[in-house]
């Protein structure tokens, strides 16, 4: 769940950035013309394009825009609405769902899309076994009851089921045409399943847009699905062109050599001049966090709770959301971020150095401690982990913690919390769509979850991870949404009780587009739908 | 004047400061304002790396004022994105950058100078081997190879300054190997073998005295070579660590902060000047060594 560099910006290549900036006349020549297809520079982080396997941000708004899926998310970020499936219904034990397809619906090839191609994208997105596949794990069947009507039942209650349909790795792919070409959906599907190369040069979707050429790191090439069954796209085609940093990407919409960028950070936005841009600052749902793991080897004293909450009170959240971001964020209470279910109302983090000295001398530290602070070296959502670091560092010494910062690659950090574990990690987080279970999965402290297992559950006092699974269970068996709200707002409480994970910033997400381009928006289960964009 | 007996001189009123620089001004010439630039610089930068730690208004790695503050008359050189006053990094950064070049340097040209002697001394199958180590690691870009082994052994201003002698000390031993084999031909060293020296007397009080000259130019030329590559390294996040106030650790800073020019203005002056000042003190030193080269 953990996303492998998402939006992720990676200082470790300043020196393609003089590059860059050096060849910049280059790019500007490029300038799309105004029939031309929409350009967007991004900072890609493609792993694959298979939506069974594909799991990264560019990953969302790809599929999004070349798979339909049976549900998609309003504009709100809230509601789900229809998209293949133009209703359905949830038997009162939210085990039992049954979907009604469009039957106006068609793949690019022009072949309808039916519910044996429901069943078998569904199931093959589980028997994949990629990164996606945990969003199937409580699928029990699919049941194609005639070409129109699609019955999924799941092993458990699970109330956020049709919050996940409408995730872009849930896009039902045209199963005749895939399986032709080595894609199978069968139990060994892992292995079995030959097509993650086909994928990369072919799209089998019902999205507005069909794949033309992928060339990695360079860009991905999109054209508009000519037979797309709903309201065809304005633009004739969208090129996303790979672009390492901030600073270019600005540069290139400056130049007119894109259209849109998709990681201009704040500080950027604000000092860049650019008249014909938008820089558009809205909130987002990803986050920064820091988190405590007490089970992790080389813990330098005991992290109980007395240390963990003295760490939390010593941090200057609002500082380091002016810091990192120049005021364009939000404070975030706990791991579900704000606007998700159950973070209604919930308390502000509390900044309070005395009280933290207090802690701390209490649990026998009146002098404070030295501990290694490792997080990964990349900018992430317009936060140079970096710089959020040195701000750490900064406010924990004056509670008399002295921190050595340890910035690592990427993929150091992600193997490193696991083996051998590091007490004192940043992380970041982005959703897969919209629903709290997901993140209750990855930060709750219940026996067998990610960051559960890295802070010990289970074997640290106060973590028996026993309560959390309860509530986790009674959230997802609750059937209106006044229920889920209670349930996930208990257990954000608890989680924030926990002080394992510490939401440092959750930053707002800087639109920023040329003067002729409409229908830029920030999606939280899509990224970026492209779809909607129209350029004059 | 300058050679009165001191009993005269002791008589005749002091010659103000001032006059005395003017008087040395022109005795030196034009030609000389490279190397009094040089060592003004230079020496100037010492002085400040060694004292700063007594007179700074700021602490390097504390908030100093509002973050990405343009130059002002509290922040002569503005402040970057923490809100830390660069030019007081900038000064801090000399107490980083210059020990790690004095440090490297040192190492470099005492390795290098022992395993260029030796090979030039002894000759033979020894000679070939530890000319052709050297040619292997001289065979590699020295960018490319200080990467590589800041990058095993992991970030840090220790393992660059190790990076960089590896890198530094072939340079070196080549010089003293060429210096030590000319030496070796000259008749004094033929009347010391013939008068019963014995091999390390030889190589030490009849051969070695004659090889410095160059290698002291050579060292003073690479100060700005070594600060250079080391701020490479911190740039690409190799060297230095953050929050320690390293000129290329800050340029790093500045470039993601592009639309700030002043966060990188103040350390990429810095390296600009010392660079500058190392050249010309090696060119000031190598008329000294080599009059026959002055134009």
């Amino acid at each position: 769940m953990a996303r492998p560099s998402r939006l992720a910006l990676s200082t470790g290549v300043a020196a393609s950035l003089l590059a860059s900036v050096f060849f910049m006349p280059m790019a500007a020549q490029t300038a799309s013309a105004a029939d031309g297809p929409l350009v967007v520079a991004r900072a890609m982080d493609i792993n694959s394009l298979d939506p069974a396997r594909g799991y990264c941000d560019t990953c969302q708004i790809y599929l999004s825009a070349v798979y339909a899926t049976l549900l998609t998310l309003a504009a709100d970020n809230q509601t789900i609405i229809p998209s293949l499936a133009k209703s359905w219904e949830v038997s009162p034990d939210v085990t039992t769902f049954t979907f009604h397809l469009d039957p106006a619906a068609t793949f690019s090839d022009g072949s309808p899309v039916t519910a044996a191609d429901v069943k078998w994208s569904l199931e093959r997105l589980k028997n994949v076994k990629g990164g996606p596949s945990y969003l199937m794990d409580s699928l029990k069947s699919v049941e194609a009851k005639d070409d129109q009507t699609v019955i999924i039942t799941t092993t458990t209650p699970n109330s956020e089921f049709l919050g996940i349909l409408a995730a872009p790795y849930t896009g039902i792919i045209n199963a005749k045409l895939a399986s032709a070409n080595g894609a199978n959906a069968k139990d060994d599907a892992a292995t079995s399943d030959t097509s993650d190369t086909w994928f990369l040069a072919n799209s089998a979707g019902a999205g507005p847009f069909v794949l033309e050429k992928y060339t990695a790191d360079d860009s991905l090439r999109l054209a508009r699905n000519e037979k797309y069954w709903g309201k065809k796209p304005a633009v004739s085609g969208v090129v996303l062109k790979q672009t390492a940093d901030a600073v270019t990407q600005a540069q290139m919409l400056q130049s007119g050599a894109a259209d849109i960028a998709m990681q201009v950070d704040p500080d950027t936005a604000k000092t860049v001049s650019a008249p014909d841009a938008t820089f558009k600052a809205v909130p987002s749902f990803n986050y920064v966090y820091a988190a405590i793991s007490p089970a992790a080897k080389g813990a330098p004293v005991p992290l109980t709770k007395e240390v963990r909450e003295a760490i939390a009170l010593a941090l200057d959240y609002q500082g380091l959301i002016d810091f990192t971001v120049g005021g364009d964020g939000k404070e975030q209470s706990s791991a579900i971020p704000n606007g998700y279910p159950g973070t209604k109302d919930l308390p502000a983090p509390v900044f309070n150095i005395e009280k933290a000295k207090e802690l701390l001398a209490k649990a026998g530290h009146p002098d404070g401690f030295a501990m290694e602070l490792e997080f990964p070296a990349m900018n992430v959502y317009g936060v140079d982990l970096s710089l959020l670091a040195q701000k750490v560092q900064q406010d924990l010494g004056k509670v008399g913690i002295k921190l050595s910062l340890k910035p690592v690659p990427f993929t150091v950090w992600a193997s490193d919390i696991d083996d051998p574990g590091v007490p004192f990690a940043l992380g970041f987080f982005a959703p897969d769509y919209f629903g709290s279970a997901q993140y209750v999965q990855y930060f709750g402290m219940m026996p067998d979850m990610p960051w559960a297992k890295r802070a010990g559950v289970g074997k640290v006092a106060g973590l028996d991870g026993k309560e959390q699974l309860a509530m986790y269970q009674k959230a997802l068996a609750a059937t209106d949404t006044a229920g889920q709200e209670t349930a996930y707002h208990d257990l954000a409480m608890k989680m924030i009780d926990d002080k394992i994970i510490l939401p440092l910033v959750s930053p707002n997400l800087v639109l920023a587009y040329r003067n002729d381009v409409s229908g830029v928006r920030y999606s939280a289960c899509c990224n970026l739908p492209l779809g909607e964009i129209e350029k004059k | 004047m300058l050679f009165s007996p001191p009993a005269r001189a002791a008589e005749r009123p002091r010659p103000r400061l001032s006059a005395g620089i003017g008087r040395a001004f022109r005795r030196l010439g034009w030609s000389h304002l490279p190397l009094i630039f040089a060592i003004v610089v230079l020496v100037g930068l010492v002085v400040i790396a060694i004292t700063i730690p007594w007179w700074t208004p700021y602490d390097p790695v504390a908030l100093a004022g509002r973050r990405l503050q343009p130059p002002s008359a509290a922040h002569w050189l503005g402040t970057d994105a923490l809100g830390r006053d660069v030019l007081v990094r900038t000064l801090y950064g000399a107490r980083y950058s210059l020990p790690i070049a004095a440090g490297v340097l040192a190492v470099a040209v005492a390795l290098g100078v022992a395993v260029g002697a030796l090979a030039g001394f002894l000759g033979g199958l020894i000679d070939n081997v530890l000319m052709r180590l050297a040619d292997i690691t001289l065979a590699f870009p020295p960018v490319l190879l200080a990467m590589a082994i800041a990058a095993s052994l992991g970030p840090g201003l220790v393992n660059t300054a190790l990076a960089l002698i590896i890198v530094w000390w072939p340079i070196y031993a080549r010089l003293m190997r060429a210096q030590v084999l000319n030496v070796k031909k000259l008749d004094h060293v033929d009347a010391a073998i013939v008068g019963g020296v014995k091999p390390g007397r030889l190589l030490f009080r009849h051969i070695m005295p004659l090889c410095w000259s160059p290698i002291f130019v050579n060292m003073t030329m690479d100060v700005g070579q070594v600060i250079l590559l080391a701020a490479g390294l911190s740039f690409i996040g190799l060297g230095a660590q953050p929050p320690t106030p390293e000129w290329g650790q800050m340029i790093a800073e500045g470039a993601s902060n592009f639309y700030c020019w002043w966060i990188a203005l103040g350390p990429g002056m810095a390296i600009f000047l010392v660079s500058l000042s190392s050249n010309f003190l090696g060119d000031a030193l190598r008329d000294v060594a080599d009059p026959r080269g002055r134009q």
